[in-house]
Formats: structure tokens, sequence, C-alpha cells
């Protein structure tokens, strides 16, 4: 069913009643955008079921959290001034604090000229109540609560608050709603839904239902919201609920006396409380019988609104039976169809728990990096502009570049932490490095990108330590690409052959990422999520990367000159060489690397590596063999087994005549890119120390799209 | 929270509002033997109840043997039920004439409002009834952290229309006034009143007391409470009940509906609620003696009122169920879940969990019948399936509906029939 557009329904008359400039724009716009104000577990929560249920959250508050964002894509502001600036047309916003700090917040949004409030807090202490209310006056504001469950719109589809997903409105036609109905205004949030339900299950639509807040003092009263309901033309009936204790009944009932022409539709009201007793407080804070006060109690209540002609029930039968009447027994819908409503609802299996990434789109056979295809990128953009797309989600523009470019330079100048290396792994090198660089640890990590560059500079010192190299950094004109700095540190050779410089590039944007489930990536994500430094972050992630993961590149090497240097010595085909070779490792138990992916049949990058090998003219033997393995290992084994990227990069840096480990620093050094991404994703989205399963990750970033050029 | 009126005139004292000269709060009446007092004094009883005076809790005293005599029958007297067990032994003030002034939230307007009137010692209530012109009211729309002058002015202005004070009382009783204001908004309270505030040829002298605290504000009073020795929130009027305890102690709002250890009736039907939601919990209160009313010839009767709060955690609702099946009078439990805010997968598991629990102890099981619609009801509705499967003994009593194919007041009622009809009871 097509919900009505939000220009007809009863929000958008409230706004335009208040704010006649902001709804001009809201038609332009076509939709009313909402904010979120305080984002702890249950602001965030109910934002992301507002959204589900149709709302538009433009945005949400929540101080010294600005630039982070909720549900991953909503941004996050520290106050409501930044968040206007940048989003004009906010008309309503869920104010969803804790009560000791509810009164700022709310005085904030209320000077910040939002029209419609709904302040969800509950047992905020009254003189803030006052002082929220003074406000909100002074600006003319409609605050709805606090102590409501919120309000909805059901024509619209929209939901500022958590109330559930219960309310029907009028059907218009075969596969549209419309505004028509009647509007429930409560005191109380669950007498909402019992009220609403009692109306659905008798064919009666609501098109606004609106819960009024259950303190001692709220924003607005039956007082404020029932003429105000009536001045919208949809409205058919108003249906108030009320109960025990204050007198907004009273008052209400005392005004349709004074001025009936505020009142020209008809009122029923259902009364809670007839057996309550005196002198106890029933839940709600304003929910007491004073004993001695002429007002109050249910008589009182029920009293004065009859007096102003007003039909009082204290039951859900007489309330449909005073409604029905009201009618003239008209009704809205084919209650079959609000009962299958429900029924999708509560037969639809449970839903899944999520959480969304924007990084990387893993699929068999795909590797999509914010959009773009991974193929695309190794062939066409440098390992910076990667990183770039990694950590911001697009490709930065030449002058960025350059200065990211500036930043890397600047950071492999400065000499390296001094620290001894052992007989180890190359990934604990890396990882002793980035746990005592006190420069990396002090560079500032406001821009991400930038920490990220500066990250990339101090990898390549390192690198010079660790693969003795450093000689070749001293004079690196810094005019040049990073690929010439990438060359010398790896080859330790000073005349940079630019086409190597360009694969060995190549070699690293590959290696750049595979999603959330890497364990290096999981390592660096549980890290972030306690909020550890960047470095210590990043560094948990590179120790995770072993002979286990990510060290395949390396022993596919090895197995390829293998392969050549049996060929060459025993003088058979290198397709009889592979062979034998196979044979020997499967007779051994032994594993060949570089063979296999848990999800690619066809590795993604597989092709392009082989490509650009090719040009470079660094394409031999071992890339050879690397073509034929697979149908050689099937004559062998008879199974496929798909080469993968791993075994590519083994097979490239060995016929550049490098040192097999090689093929892990390229490894790791491109995957330094990913996990930065990740760390940052982690700190600025997601709640600190959350549970994390990562298999519950789904890709939310960007539909795929192509690099022009 | 109402403090008592030693308590209040604390407070006044630390504002600087005349009280006054107070002995001591006694427990019994033996201890007045040893106090150097000066006669005459007052003896007041401390109640949390209004009407004192009226109900004989308020004695003037002029020497020890008489003091000891009124002692002795104030500490076996019962105000408006409540017993005496404590007694404020206080200075007798003398004056001219007295007055009214009191401040609080007006509950039509939301704004503070300083009621006087130069009627004072009087129940309010009653001047406003006979002698409207006695009393003048303003309002403070802009929540003014302090009396403005002008305001103060005005209102003393009223007051001396009949009071004829000199100029230097007359600014003496302003200060008392704005005092009071002050007083209000300072320590966050929902009444502060004097009633009367006697004109001595000192100045005014506030011999009662009457401050009500804001309950949702006494974690930033703690200063406050520190000064009156109590820790957090203490109860009202009335003791809590033993129900009301248990239910206290696990964060819960119950209230009694019943007195304690009342009398069940035979042919009656004692009818448990666990609503969810405050206000469904009045408004099913109603719906049970109106069903019972109407299906089952008065028959039928609510036993307690009862609020989950928002979103309560899993062990909470489990809680709640055990205390009503710990409860003898009850016969059956209404319960409805509509998860708005609150979520039916926990409702269900606590539900669940107390089913399980007593059935393994062998405790006391009351049959359970009710709805549950709304959030997390998918996953509600498989635990649910999936348990009556697990342990079908303990669950047979638990009779729960999922979705809302009948409104809740029909769940009600199909609820309290099937305990009739397995009690052979007739409509």
């Amino acid at each position: 069913m097509k919900t009505i557009s939000p220009e007809k329904g009863m929000l958008f008359y409230i706004i335009k009643k208040i704010r006649p400039r902001l709804a001009e724009r809201i038609k332009e716009a076509g939709k009313i955008e909402t904010v979120v104000v305080g984002l702890g577990g249950q602001g965030t929560r109910h934002a992301g079921l507002m959204q589900d249920f149709g709302t538009t959250i433009t945005a949400g508050i929540a101080p010294g959290r600005g630039g982070t964002t909720i549900l991953e894509t909503i941004p996050v502001y520290d106050n409501m001034k930044e968040c206007l600036k940048e989003h004009p047309n906010i008309a309503v916003a869920s104010i969803w604090r804790h009560y000791s700090t509810a009164k700022n917040a709310a005085l904030e949004v209320i000077e910040s000229g939002i029209p419609v409030i709904v302040l969800i807090t509950e047992g905020i202490p009254l003189r803030d109540v006052r002082d929220i209310i003074v406000s909100a006056r002074k600006h003319k504001t409609l605050l709805i609560g606090g102590n409501t469950p919120g309000v909805i719109f059901p024509p619209e589809g929209i939901k500022v608050g958590m109330l559930p997903d219960v309310f029907y409105p009028e059907e218009a036609s075969s596969d549209s709603f419309g505004p028509k109905g009647v509007t429930v205004i409560s005191r109380s949030g669950a007498i909402l839904y019992h009220m609403s339900d009692a109306l659905s299950s008798a064919g009666i639509a609501q098109n606004a239902v609106i819960g009024v807040g259950g303190d001692g003092a709220t924003g607005s009263t039956f007082l404020d919201l029932v003429p105000l309901a009536m001045g919208y033309e949809n409205t058919d009936i108003v249906v108030i609920a009320g109960e025990i204790g204050g007198c907004q009944e009273e008052v209400l009932a005392n005004d349709m006396i004074q001025h009936p022409e505020k009142y020209p539709k008809p009122v029923v009201a259902i009364l809670s409380g007839a057996n309550a007793p005196e002198g106890k407080t029933m839940g709600h804070a304003g929910a007491i019988v004073t004993p001695g006060q002429e007002y109050g109690t249910f008589e009182s209540k029920k009293k004065a609104l009859e007096k102003a002609g007003i039909k009082v029930v204290n039951s859900q039968h007489g309330l449909i039976e005073a409604v029905k009447s009201k009618l003239g027994g008209k009704t809205y819908f084919e209650v079959n169809h609000y009962y299958d409503k429900m029924r999708t609802i509560w037969e639809s299996p449970p839903k899944k728990p999520v959480w969304g990434t924007l990084i990387t789109k893993v699929e068999p056979n795909n590797l999509v990096i914010s959009g773009y295809p991974l193929r695309q990128i190794i062939e066409k953009k440098g390992f910076l502009e990667t990183m770039s797309l990694l950590v911001n989600g697009e490709f930065p523009d030449e002058n960025t570049l350059d200065e990211l470019r500036k930043t890397v330079f600047h950071a492999l100048s400065i000499p390296g932490p001094n620290i001894k290396f052992g007989e180890e792994d190359i990934s604990k090198s890396i990882a002793k490095c980035l746990l005592t660089d006190e420069y990396l640890a002090r560079f500032p990590d406001v821009l991400p990108v930038k920490k990220a560059a500066f990250c990339t500079g101090r990898v390549a010192r390192y690198l010079g330590m660790i693969l003795k190299t450093e000689n070749t950094l001293g004079k690196v004109d810094e005019n040049k690409p990073f690929s010439h700095v990438l060359y010398r540190v790896i080859t330790g050779k000073k005349n940079v052959n630019e086409k190597h410089a360009r694969m060995l590039e190549a070699i690293m944007v590959a290696s750049v990422d595979h999603g959330v489930t890497p364990p290096s990536a999981q390592a660096t994500i549980i890290a972030a999520s306690t909020r550890a430094s960047y470095e210590v972050a990043v560094a948990n992630g590179v120790s995770a990367i072993t002979d286990v993961h990510g060290g395949a590149g390396a022993k596919a090497a090895v197995f390829f000159r293998e392969c050549v240097s049996k060929s060459k010595k025993e003088n058979i085909t290198l397709s009889e060489s592979t062979k034998e070779i196979i044979k020997d490792y499967v007779s051994k138990g032994r594993r060949i690397e570089g063979m296999g992916h848990r999800i690619h049949t066809m590795d993604p990058r597989r092709d392009v590596l082989w490509g650009l090998a090719d040009q470079a003219g660094v394409a031999s033997e071992c890339v050879n063999v690397s073509k034929t393995v697979s149908s050689i290992f099937k004559q062998v084994r008879g199974m496929e087994l798909p080469i993968n990227v791993d075994g590519v990069i083994g097979a490239v840096v060995a016929d550049m005549g490098l040192e097999p480990s090689i093929a892990k620093a390229l490894f790791i050094y491109g995957r330094i890119a990913g996990l930065s991404a990740h760390y940052f994703e982690e700190t600025t989205t997601q709640p600190q120390m959350r549970r994390i399963n990562f298999s519950e990750a789904v890709y939310k970033g960007k539909e795929e799209r192509k690099i022009h050029g | 929270m109402r403090l008592y009126e030693y308590e209040a005139k604390k407070v006044f004292d630390g504002m600087g509002i005349p009280v006054p000269k107070q002995y001591d709060v006694i427990h019994s009446s033996s201890e007045i033997e040893k106090m150097e007092i000066k006669f005459p004094v007052m003896l007041k009883s401390m109640v949390l109840v209004g009407g004192r005076g009226k109900a004989g809790g308020i004695k003037k005293v002029s020497g020890k043997e008489e003091a000891k005599s009124v002692l002795e029958k104030l500490f076996k007297t019962k105000i408006r039920g409540y017993p005496v067990e404590a007694v404020l032994v206080e200075e007798a003030v003398n004056g001219d004439s007295a007055c009214y002034i009191g401040i609080t939230m007006n509950p039509g307007t939301y704004n503070n409002v300083v009621i006087v009137s130069s009627s004072g010692g009087v129940d309010i209530e009653k001047v406003a009834e006979e002698k409207p012109e006695a009393i003048f009211k303003k309002e403070i729309p802009e929540n003014n952290k302090l009396l403005p002058e002008i305001t103060a002015g005005e209102l003393v202005s009223f007051l001396n229309k009949d009071l004829n004070l000199d100029a230097g009382t007359e600014k003496k009783l302003a200060d008392v006034i704005s005092k009071l204001y002050n007083t209000y908004q300072r320590f966050d309270s929902k009444i502060c009143e004097i009633n009367p505030l006697i004109i001595t040829p000192e100045g005014p002298v506030a011999a009662d007391a009457k401050i009500v605290l804001d309950d949702n504000a006494l974690f930033r009073q703690n200063e406050l409470l520190k000064i009156l020795g109590i820790s957090g929130k203490r109860h009202d009027i009335s003791e809590p009940t033993k129900n009301e305890k248990i239910a206290q102690s696990s964060n819960f709002p119950y209230v009694d509906l019943l007195p304690e250890n009342a009398m069940k009736e035979k042919d009656k039907l004692y009818v448990g609620l666990v609503p969810g939601g405050a206000g469904y919990g009045i408004l099913s209160i109603d719906e049970v003696s109106n069903i019972g009313k109407r299906y089952f010839g008065g028959r039928v009767v609510p036993v307690n009122f009862m609020d989950s709060g928002g979103d309560p955690p899993q062990e909470r609702v489990s809680k709640m169920f055990h205390l009503l099946m710990d409860y003898p009078i009850i016969d059956l439990i209404i319960t409805s879940r509509f998860g708005g805010i609150s979520s039916c997968d926990v409702f269900i598991r606590g539900l669940i969990q107390a089913m399980r629990e007593r059935h393994e102890k062998g405790l006391r099981v009351v049959p359970v019948y009710g709805r549950m619609v709304g959030t997390d009801l998918p996953s509600a509705k498989a635990f649910l399936e999936k348990a009556k499967n697990e342990t079908p003994d303990a669950l047979k009593e638990m009779s729960i509906i999922v979705g809302n194919q009948k409104i809740m007041a029909d769940v009600i009622k199909d609820g309290i029939e099937s305990a009739f009809e397995s009690r052979g009871w007739k409509r």
C-alpha cells in the first residue's frame, strides 16, 4: 500500500502552522526530515526502528561524537547549530537523553527553531521541565512529552518515538492509504496501543496517534492538542485517553464550554482510574489522586468532560461503541486488512541482526571497494588513491592526492624507531615498529586519510630497516610518485625501473582489503572497538598476518621457483616438472599454497595482475606455471583448485627475481590501507566495545560504479 | 516525597525563614522529663497527613506534668489511621495575626504559583470555597529561580490590606515570601507551604511547615538529603505493604488495591495484573472490574496495580509474576505485553522463566492468561513455541495469545471465563 505524500498529512499541517517558510521548503523537498538527539542504546536502537518504519532520519546529535555516524550512514553532529548548517530543512526532533541532561538538550533544540519536538525522556525534574516549557512557549514550539512514547502518523508512514507499528490508516483505494481518520491523543503509551487496537479491530482508522506524556508536567496537554487535531481537515473525531491525576481533562472541558468554536468536531474520552486508591502514585508521576483536592479524580474528570458534552467511557468496548455511533457506522478499511498486516508482522521470521560496513563488498568472484570493482582499481589507480578510497569512500582529487603523497614522503624521511629485529616473521617486525614509533603515535588523526598516509610513509621506512634497504630512501626526489619509493625499498636498487615499480604497486593495491572477515581485519576492528589507538589497532591486524593468513604468496613463490629450477635441471618441460612437484607435494601431504579460495572460484584479481605482468615485461616462467598449474593439478588430483591472488603474486615476485618473502611484505604493506579503513570505520560508526559477530556484517556502501577515463 | 514538619523547618531555618525554637523530636513520653524547656510549648504529632490539628494531634501545654499526660495520650493516638510514633516539642509562638503562604505548580498551566491569604491557620481549600476574596494567587510564568521583588511587593500589599503591618514588618514579610519561593526552587519542591505564618512583634514566624519534594529531582538534592539524614526516597503517607516493599526492592511500581491480609470471599475471583505500561496498568484494573460487573455478576476483584517500566529486563519480568503467584489471594493473572519500547521477547522469556522456576521448586502456580503484540514478536513467538515443546508441564497453566486477533478486553473476559469454568462457577 502506498502512503500519502507528506504535505497532505497532519504533521505537515502542524509544521506549516508553526513555521510556514520551513513548510514551503519541505514541500519542495517532498520529505519531512527528522533528527535524533541523544544516541545512547535507546536512541540508536529506535533511530533504526523509526527508519525502518519510513521516517526520514537525517542526522543525529551527540556531544563529542560529531563527525561519526549512526546506522553506518546517518551523520552525527556535536550540536544542533552545526547540524542545521548542513540540513536546514529538519523539522522534527526526538530527544532521548537521560533525565539529568535532558533540559540542556531540549533547550538547545527549541532555541534552534525546530517546530516539532518529541521529548521521550522520562522523569525529568519538574523545575527543568518548566524551564523547557517556558522556552517552548517563547519559540512557539510544539513540544510533546516528556515521558511520551512519541507520535505516529500512519497515513504518511512517519513515526517519531518508540511506538510499535500497530496503527492502521484509512484505505483510499485498493493500493493507497488516505488521510482521513480518528486522531487518538493519550496520556499513556500502552493505552494508545490498546485504544488504537480496539478501533482498528472495528475498521476505524487513525490518522495520527499522539502520546501526551505521563510526567507531572508536559509540553503539550489536551488543551493544546485537541484543537490542533481538529483544525486538520482530515480528522473526523478526536479520541482522548485521560487518567487520574492532574487537571488537563478538566481544563479541556472548561475550554470547550468557554470556546466552543475551537472544537468543531466530536470528542470521545476514555478515562482510566475508576478503581484507583487515594494517595498512591500509579506508575506515572502525574497519576495520583491527591486527597482533598477538587480535581484529579476519576469522578471530577468524568463530571467535567460530560458537562462539556463529551462522551466518557471506561473500557475498550465502550470506546468502540462510542466512536462507532459518532461516526454513524462509517468504517475506513476492511478489518481483515488490519489483521493481515499484523499477522505478516508477527509471522515473519525474526529479523537477523546485521551491522554494516561501507568499505568492501565481498561476493564470489567479485570484490568492490566503495562501489568500484577492485580489478578496475588495480588496473587504473595507484596505492595512495586506493587508500584514500578505502578510508574516505572516494578517490582524492589531484591536490589532495599530492598532499597525501607529500605526507608520505615527509613521513619516510624521519628516522625509524630504534629497535632490533630477530629471526622473526616480517609481520612481527612491522608490528614492533608500529608499536614503538612515537612519530606515528603523535601524528594527529583528525583527518583519517592523512594519518593513513603518514603511516604509509613510516612503513616504507620500517621496510627499509627490515630489508636493509634504508640507504635507498636517503635521496628520494620528493616529486616522484609513491611507486618509486616502493621500488627502492623493496628491491634495494636506486635506479627505478618504472614498469617494475608500477607492478609492485599493483600487487599492493591487489592486497588492500577483503572485507571485515579476514583475521587481520577482525583483530584491528576488535582493537578499534575498545578504542585502542590507531597504531595499536593496525599493529594488532598486522600481527595476525602469519604463515597461515597472508603468507601464501611467499610459499607459492617458492613452489613456482622449484618448478622452474626442476625443469631446467632435469631438462624437462615446465608442465612436466610442475606435475612432478605437485605429485611430490601430494605424496608428502603438503599444501600447495596460492591455490583455492574460500569464496572465489575465479579470483577477481587474477587476470588483471597477469595482464599487468605481461605489460611490464616481468611475466616469465613462474607466471607461465601459474597459468597452467590449475589444470595440471586437476590431472594429478582430479579436482578443481583455481589459482588465487596469492599464487599470482608469488609467481610475479618470483619472476621479478625477488625473495619469496617480498610477496608477504607487499601483502602486509597493501593491507595496512584496508586495516586503516576498518579502524576508522569502527571508531566513527559503531558504539565502543560492542559485541561483534563478523558473520553478521553486510555491505551498505555505495552501489557498484565504474572508473571513468 | 513529603518531609516531616521538623525536617521542613530545618530547611526553612537554613534558608533564613524564622521558625520557632525546636526543642527535640521525641519517641516516648518519658523523654520530656529530662528536657530543659521554657513553657508553654507545642506538642506536634509527626505524621505525614494534613489536618493533624483538627484530629487532635497538636496540643499546647504549659507545664511538664501536663506535657507528660498529653504525650501519653498522643503516643496512643492514630491520626487518620496512622499511629503517632514521634512528637515534635516546639516553642509556642504568640502573635497578633496569622497568614498563609504557599508555593506550588499550577497543574493547569505548569507555571509556579504563589498563593497568599490573610486567613492563616485554617484549611486553605476551605478558605478558597468560603471566602475566595481572602486569597491572592500570583503566577510566575518564567520559572524564575528567585522571586521578582515587585511580585513579593504585590503579594505583601494584598496581605497588608487585612494585616495593617508597620513598614518594618511588611519588609520582613516580603522577605519570608521571597525566601519561601527560593526554597521551593532551590530544593526542587512540588509544594512549599507555611500555614500559619504568625506575625509576632519581632516579625513573622513559620509556626508550621510543609515541603513536598519532587522525586524526579532527588538525585541532585544530595546536600538536602544529607542535612535531613535520609539516603533516598522514603515512602509518603502510608507504610508500603509487604508486596509493595518487594516490588520496590525489584524496582517496579506496584500498588495493592486490597488492604493487607484482606479476607478472601469464597465466591469471588481475585485477579492479579501484569499489564505493561503504567496507563494500561490503571485502565486494566477498570477493565477487569467492568467486565466482572457486566458478565460475571460483580464477582471479580482486581487485586493490584503494576507497571514494568519501559524496557524491563527479563529478571524483573520474572519477579513480577513470582510476586503475584506468591500472593495467596490471587486466583488468576491477566497479562498484556504491547511492546513499544519493551520487547515481547524479553517479556515471554521472563514469564516462562518464572513458570519453570515455580514448577521445578514445586511452588504454587497461578493460571496466566494474556496476550502479546508488538516489538520483537516474531522472536518471542519462536521462543514460546520452542519452550512449550521443551517443558509442556511447566507451562500448562499459561495461555498466551500471540498477536491481536482479539482485543485485550476480550482476552480478559476469556481468562475470567475459563477460571469460572474450572471452578464449576456459573456466570
